[in-house]
């Protein structure tokens, strides 16, 4: 399947300082990837480089397999947001604003306005000046005004800013229905714990390089075993042609089933290999640990690099 | 194309330097219309209601008129900035060419919408002398406000309206600069100050008499005693506004955002 959105060997300099580097990742129709990382890593100039409104120092981006600069008319199946909160005339009410956006889209109906409005829950307030909207309704909003034109590809920098749980809880429930009906999405975000809940995809970015990916699809088949003998039982899962991905962290025993229902097959397993089980259970993703734990090493390696070059190759 | 730029035209009553600029432009006349001491300083009575026009667009041209136009020309691109929806708008599938394209269209015509503006005021404010045959001139023709015996209305309506849009022309490039400052400096007070600095550079570089011809700011007088035949300094104005918006689409075509 073609990428939606790809990127290879992505730079970025401003003067020599490099702001990106070598970043290469794909978006694929109906996934959603978010890109986490400290402020200052990079998340939003990726974001403004995909969508063509930065211009890359090396490396190439392809939406749709296209260049979004040398093919400007590829933004018609683009809905983005990449101002946190995202931006709008003032002066005009949420209605006009997104008339407007329809009027430069081109092909818009007008229906398709007010559709997007309640989608969003913002119905009620379209006709009021957005210089009057809190800064969720403006994020809110933002995210109507990228989903006007049905597109094929959403870009949103931080939709989550200033929201409370409820606006975040229906944008996430937006962002999930766009992906559920082909849509590749792109965020970046801080908010960790509501990443898992709906993302496919998560790109650790640490200033300007891609650490890590981490591919979330799988994390609901991963089960938890906390056992007498370590050791034994690692290698005896690892032996089952129903698992895999085994291993240990701290006195747990962690692995992915081929198939859930599996599942009955463990406790057995380890009971005929002598492996005494205390405890098995859903192995809840900790993104928020892991990604504390990627970022905390990248930059140890960093530091080591800077005292004693190449070190910590 | 279109619908940007019935956008554009919009957005340009939104303007907070468009709503100062109009209400000097209504304040400004009256001052010449109404002065007592207009004698004492110059030596002339105002005899007709087409002498205002002259003495506003006079006192205006020379810093007054450009600063308007280059204040509000470059606040096309800083309100954009201001809003953030500068962005929002490349977004969409509209060529960054296009969009600045519209935006220079509407730079390019604020000179004449606000100097139509200025004689509307200008001729009501003198609306109390009269538009009447009179004895001397408008101030805007070669006899100046003494003219030659007297003057007719049809004559000095030809002579205001004629003044008026070869002094909004010659103020276009102005605006035109301003847009390209404010590309390049990405902010309304910058494009603007940069603008009038460069215009006042080029007042002084009066004491090179080979440049002089030449210079945008030896055209601002144009509408009133062009240093050169018309026809020159029309397409020397022409060569500075198309020069001025070539580079703001090059630089805009290459920013990043």
């Amino acid at each position: 399947m073609q990428a939606a959105i790809e990127t290879k060997a992505l730079t970025k300099r401003y003067g020599t300082r490099p702001i990106i580097r070598d970043l290469t990742f794909a978006v694929h129709p109906g996934e959603v990837y978010a890109l986490v990382g400290p402020n200052g890593a990079g998340k939003t100039t990726v974001i403004r480089l995909v969508s063509g409104l930065a211009f890359p120092s090396s490396g190439t981006v392809r939406m749709l397999g296209q260049d979004p600069h040398e093919t400007p008319s590829v933004r018609r199946r683009l809905g983005a947001v990449v101002e946190a909160p995202a931006a709008f005339y003032p002066y005009l009410t949420g209605r006009s604003n997104l008339l407007l956006h329809a009027r430069l889209a081109g092909g818009v109906a007008t229906s398709r306005v007010r559709e997007v409005l309640d989608q969003v829950e913002l119905g009620h307030a379209a006709d009021r000046k957005v210089g009057v909207y809190s800064l969720g309704m403006r994020q809110r909003l933002g995210v109507a005004a990228a989903l006007l034109t049905r597109p094929e590809v959403l870009i949103l920098d931080e939709p989550a800013s200033g929201m409370d749980p409820l606006s975040l809880h229906l944008v996430h429930r937006v962002l999930r229905d766009a992906a559920a009906s082909g849509t590749a999405v792109l965020l970046s975000t801080h908010h960790l714990d509501e990443v898992v809940a709906y993302c496919s995809h998560v790109g650790i970015l640490e200033e300007g390089v891609l650490i890590d990916e981490v591919d979330l699809r799988d994390r609901g088949a991963r089960v938890r075993v906390l056992v007498d003998d370590v050791q034994n039982a690692r290698l005896t899962l690892a032996a089952q042609p129903w698992v895999r991905e085994v291993f240990v962290r701290g006195r747990d025993v962690v692995f992915t089933l081929e198939k859930p229902a599996a599942i009955d097959r463990v406790a057995g397993c380890l009971a005929t290999a002598g492996v005494a089980l205390r405890e098995l259970g859903d192995d809840s993703f900790d993104l928020r640990s892991y990604y504390r734990e990627r970022v905390e090493a990248q930059r140890a390696r960093r530091t080591l690099d800077d005292e004693i070059p190449g070190a910590s190759a | 194309m279109s619908a940007l730029l019935r956008m554009e035209i919009g957005k340009l009553g939104r303007l907070a330097s468009v709503r100062f600029g109009a209400v000097v432009l209504i304040v400004f006349p009256l001052l010449w219309a109404y002065a007592p001491g207009i004698f004492d300083v110059y030596g002339f009575f105002l005899v007709s209601g087409f002498q205002v026009p002259a003495l506003a667009l006079l006192s205006s041209m020379e810093f007054l008129l450009p600063l308007l136009i280059a204040i509000t020309c470059a606040e096309l691109i800083g309100m954009e900035i201001n809003h953030g929806t500068l962005p929002t708008v490349l977004l969409r599938p509209v060529t960054r060419a296009q969009w600045l394209l519209a935006k220079l269209l509407v730079a390019s015509a604020y000179p004449f919408l606000a100097l139509a503006f200025f004689l509307l005021t200008s001729l009501a404010a003198g609306a109390f002398f009269g538009f009447g045959p009179f004895v001397g001139g408008t101030g805007l023709g070669r006899q100046g406000l003494l003219g030659a015996g007297t003057m007719m209305p049809v004559d000095a309506w030809r002579e205001v309206v004629l003044a008026y849009l070869m002094a909004a022309y010659s103020l276009v490039p102005i605006g035109l600069l301003a847009v390209l400052f404010a590309v390049i400096l990405m902010n309304a007070a910058g494009g603007a100050l940069a603008t009038l600095a460069t215009l006042i550079v080029m007042q002084l570089l009066i004491v090179f008499p080979a440049v002089t011809p030449y210079l945008l700011t030896t055209q601002l007088s144009a509408y009133v005693q062009p240093a050169s035949p018309l026809g020159w300094v029309v397409a020397l104005i022409a060569v500075y506004c198309a020069a001025f918006a070539a580079a703001a689409v090059i630089v805009f075509e290459r920013k990043d955002f």
